[in-house]
């Protein structure tokens, strides 16, 4: 066992060793590059230039991507806590899985962006803009997912569980929601991805924070290395998010293990 | 330990649906069990086996007819009962012993008298070890063994069985069938088994009902009259063969086989 567990962790070593130098050997080329044919810094900037900028503007770039991660944050919890109830709702309840179920499909059809502009005049430039977009963008995976979750319970199990004459609480409770925990989850790491292309879109069009907000300023003032800084700061607080949802799936679906590696 | 519990099944029809489309599945159907009898219900698909043991555990509502448990008319789910089906059923977010805990959880029983006895039928049926494991960790085997301790560790008076063998192998299955005779003759619960298999029947039964589809209804009794335990490899004896080729002769009867016998 303990060298199993040595074994997993010296493989995952070497993955992250391998990552490391696929990206190593891409920033190196993209430097040598830039360097033999002198491309100017305002075309494309040098992996040393803007790796140097996250240094330098440590401090603004961090205010910024606190900002973005506020906003995912917020925006994904609400979409979490309401997808999931809507979907035990649609799938307990056939009237609404009649009534509402398509007109969720619909409003999901339309790309979502699109009623950025609405929510500027509803909600004025500001966080809120943002924090709706990215409840929707994550709001419909997290539900399609919970739904099929809720609805995957063997019925001969209801069967098992009546017989021991369980209420319908301890049903839930024992069942069907463990069961769904999985698909849930599996919603929610499709949705965190969403979250985070809904959040710069959001940022691009209406807030005065975050990264999104960062780089357009920056594209303003054609300030590349900082787009460029920005933009590795924001694929680190995607990794951020993933990374956390990645370890939580750990602790709370121990069971899932075989499907985790 | 509680003993087992009779049936009474008199007049028991089963109709799905209503109007132009209503499908008269079962009955009527006359049976009895007594307390601490093996009995299994033999017949082809679409005979309405599994639907009588729902209706026997009060889990479908019943058309027309009753069922009695120990003289009781039977009016909301059986709660005396175990229940075990062909697929394991297990929760896949449990441990095996997780598994088997349900039992104490939904009936808030006793927790560490349920463990002991949970420990107990984990070594009955040689399981020791696999306590912490998941499903998925598991072979069809052990699965359907975790899912047949479930089904007893709070001790019931009944043990209701779908075809709890048919989705494992032959080599399992006689090795399952052997462990589940013995268990149940330390035991005596009522047993009411359901199967495809005329070797189960005959090697696990008091009393086999042979049922013919279309609607369900049963179409004989037959008590088998073997020494227990009974072996692994039935066909050596002569009585098995005999009961054997009763059944097949009652299914080939039905037409529900027919064999080409003028063939060269």
């Amino acid at each position: 066992m303990a060298s199993a567990i040595a074994g997993r962790s010296g493989r995952a070593a070497v993955t992250a060793l391998q990552a490391a130098l696929a990206v190593a050997v891409l920033l190196g080329t993209w430097e040598i590059l830039v360097r033999v044919y002198e491309i100017p810094i305002w075309l494309v900037p040098k992996p040393s230039d803007f790796l140097a900028r996250l240094y330098t503007d440590a401090a603004l770039i961090a205010y910024h991507a606190a900002a973005t991660s506020w906003t995912i944050l917020l925006g994904f919890l609400l979409g979490v806590l309401v997808a999931v109830p809507l979907a035990l709702a649609i799938v307990s309840f056939g009237a609404l899985e009649r009534g509402l179920y398509p007109l969720i499909v619909f409003l999901n059809i339309m790309p979502k962006t699109v009623v950025g502009p609405i929510f500027v005049v509803w909600f004025g430039i500001g966080p809120l803009v943002s924090v709706f977009l990215v409840f929707l963008m994550c709001f419909f995976p997290v539900m399609v997912d919970s739904m099929s979750g809720f609805r995957a319970v063997d019925r001969r199990l209801f069967y098992i569980t009546r017989s021991m004459g369980a209420t319908r609480w301890q049903e839930f409770r024992h069942l069907r929601l463990p069961a769904a925990m999985g698909p849930i989850y599996a919603g929610m790491k499709i949705g965190i991805v969403k979250a985070i292309e809904g959040v710069i879109i959001a940022e691009f069009i209406a807030s005065q924070a975050g990264l999104g907000y960062l780089i357009m300023r920056a594209s303003g003032f054609m300030d590349l290395t900082l787009m460029f800084a920005a933009l590795v700061a924001t694929a680190l607080v995607a990794l951020l998010f993933n990374a956390v949802l990645t370890g939580g799936e750990r602790l709370l679906l121990p069971w899932a293990r075989h499907l985790q590696r | 330990m509680s003993r087992g519990a009779s049936i009474k099944v008199r007049g028991l029809c089963k109709t799905y649906g209503s109007g132009a489309r209503a499908v008269h599945a079962l009955g009527p159907i006359d049976f009895d069990v007594a307390a601490g009898e093996f009995v299994s219900l033999i017949g082809p698909s679409g005979c309405g086996k599994s639907t009588t043991m729902l209706l026997v555990a009060g889990l479908e509502p019943i058309t027309a007819g009753r069922v009695e448990i120990d003289g009781r008319p039977l009016t909301e789910p059986l709660s005396d009962v175990g229940i075990v089906f062909q697929d394991h059923l297990l929760l896949e977010f449990r441990t095996a012993l997780g598994n088997v805990m349900l039992q104490q959880q939904i009936r808030r029983l006793d927790r560490d008298e349920q463990r002991a006895r949970a420990a107990e039928l984990f070594s009955r049926l040689g399981l020791a070890g696999a306590e912490d494991r998941y499903p998925w960790q598991l072979s069809g085997g052990m699965r359907q063994r975790v899912s047949i301790a479930r089904a007893l560790v709070h001790d019931p008076s009944m043990l209701l069985m779908d075809e709890p063998f048919g989705a494992l192998d032959a080599i399992t299955r006689t090795q399952i069938r052997h462990d589940l005779e013995l268990l149940w003759l330390d035991t005596r619960k009522t047993v009411l088994f359901i199967t495809h298999s005329i070797d189960e029947a005959i090697g696990l039964s008091d009393r086999v009902l042979v049922m013919s589809p279309g609607p369900g209804r049963i179409v004989e009794e037959i008590p088998i009259d073997l020494p227990r335990p009974r072996p692994a490899h039935l066909g050596d004896h002569p009585e098995f063969a005999r009961y054997a080729r009763r059944i097949y002769d009652i299914f080939e009867n039905l037409g529900i086989y027919r064999f080409h016998r003028d063939r060269p």
